[in-house]
């Protein structure tokens, strides 16, 4: 899996590529908790590029909404491949987070 | 390959020669089981403990490739068994950490869901069996049986509500893992384990070993 970081002027987009699965979800989890430790509490996840997501990619997703919704910020999903989005459905995952199909579409939010 | 045992004399020599060839199938046995299933069913229609029912299998087996290892169902209880061999051709969850990671955010997701009202909450039993055998005594079926079945069915009576109990055989093979892979062996759900504990369950001759971890 790979994580880019890009900063814009309305958030944070953190774009994943790959499996996100237990191999690695620990990066997505010190990548995002950094981001919050940073007061960083708009973060966009681009997910155009994840081809796999797993219970334990799912668990830091969950987390880092959780954190964020303390916060008072936002934390906001797109472009989820069809396989991805059927995982996110399977897990309750598509009514709690704010989840838009274009990119263009997530950022007007922020 | 399952073996189908059938025979219709019970004192059928070639019984002997057939069972005496079938091989162990050493993997990995899960039970788990839906807490409070019984209560719901008395307080609730088909339509409130059906639809939790669906969400929670769905939950706990599809995001981690668990569906086509189950075993058997009874009740709200399932059995699922990982034979070794197929362990290590599983393109996601092909070794005991990465198992019991996914579990245990399989348990987190379904505790900390923000709507109590979609899942229920659910206890994992995990045991790395050597005395298995996949065999079969009803034509058509898919089983395993031996004595590291039945003690994996042992070790559910220790768990309760967001709990996995785990053998002390299956965590020697996740520390293994962990050495493989490089980590420490408190990386993960590994952070919150118990110390060991000893039981002497009914019918088995030795104490066994066993630790759990509590879903934060």
């Amino acid at each position: 899996m790979e994580l880019i970081e890009q900063k814009t002027e309305k958030c944070v987009i953190v774009s994943i590529t790959g499996r996100l699965d237990t191999t690695n979800y620990s990066l997505l989890e010190k990548k995002l908790t950094d981001l919050i430790d940073n007061h960083e509490d708009k973060i966009l996840v681009e997910c155009s590029k994840m081809d796999y997501v797993s219970s334990s990619g799912l668990r830091i997703l969950l987390m880092a909404l959780k954190k964020i919704t303390l916060a008072k910020g936002k934390f906001v999903l797109c472009n989820l491949q069809e396989n991805i989005r059927e995982i996110f459905e399977i897990s309750g995952f598509t009514n709690i987070f704010e989840i838009y199909t274009t990119q263009e579409e997530a950022l007007e939010v922020f | 390959m399952v073996k189908y045992v059938h025979f219709n004399d019970p004192l059928s020599e070639e019984m002997i020669r057939f069972l005496e060839k079938i091989p162990k199938c050493p993997g990995t046995c899960f039970f788990m089981d839906i807490n409070r299933s019984t209560d719901i069913k008395y307080m609730g229609g088909l339509t409130d403990w059906g639809r939790k029912l669906n969400n929670t299998f769905n939950n706990l087996l599809y995001a981690n490739h668990f569906q086509h290892n189950i075993v058997k169902g009874i009740g709200d209880e399932m059995m699922l068994f990982i034979p070794d061999t197929q362990l290590m051709k599983k393109s996601s969850n092909n070794n005991h950490f990465a198992l019991l990671e996914d579990i245990y955010a399989a348990l987190y997701l379904i505790k900390n869901h923000p709507n109590p009202d979609l899942f229920l909450n659910c206890k994992v039993a995990i045991h790395y069996c050597t005395e298995v055998y996949n065999i079969t005594f009803f034509k058509g079926a898919n089983d395993y049986y031996g004595s590291d079945i039945d003690l994996t069915a042992r070790l559910m009576t220790k768990s309760i509500e967001s709990r996995i109990v785990l053998s002390e055989k299956f965590y020697a093979k996740v520390l293994n893992d962990l050495v493989s892979l490089g980590l420490n062996e408190k990386t993960g759900c590994l952070s919150g384990i118990s110390e060991k504990f000893l039981e002497n369950f009914k019918g088995v001759p030795t104490s066994t070993e066993y630790r759990v971890i509590d879903v934060a």
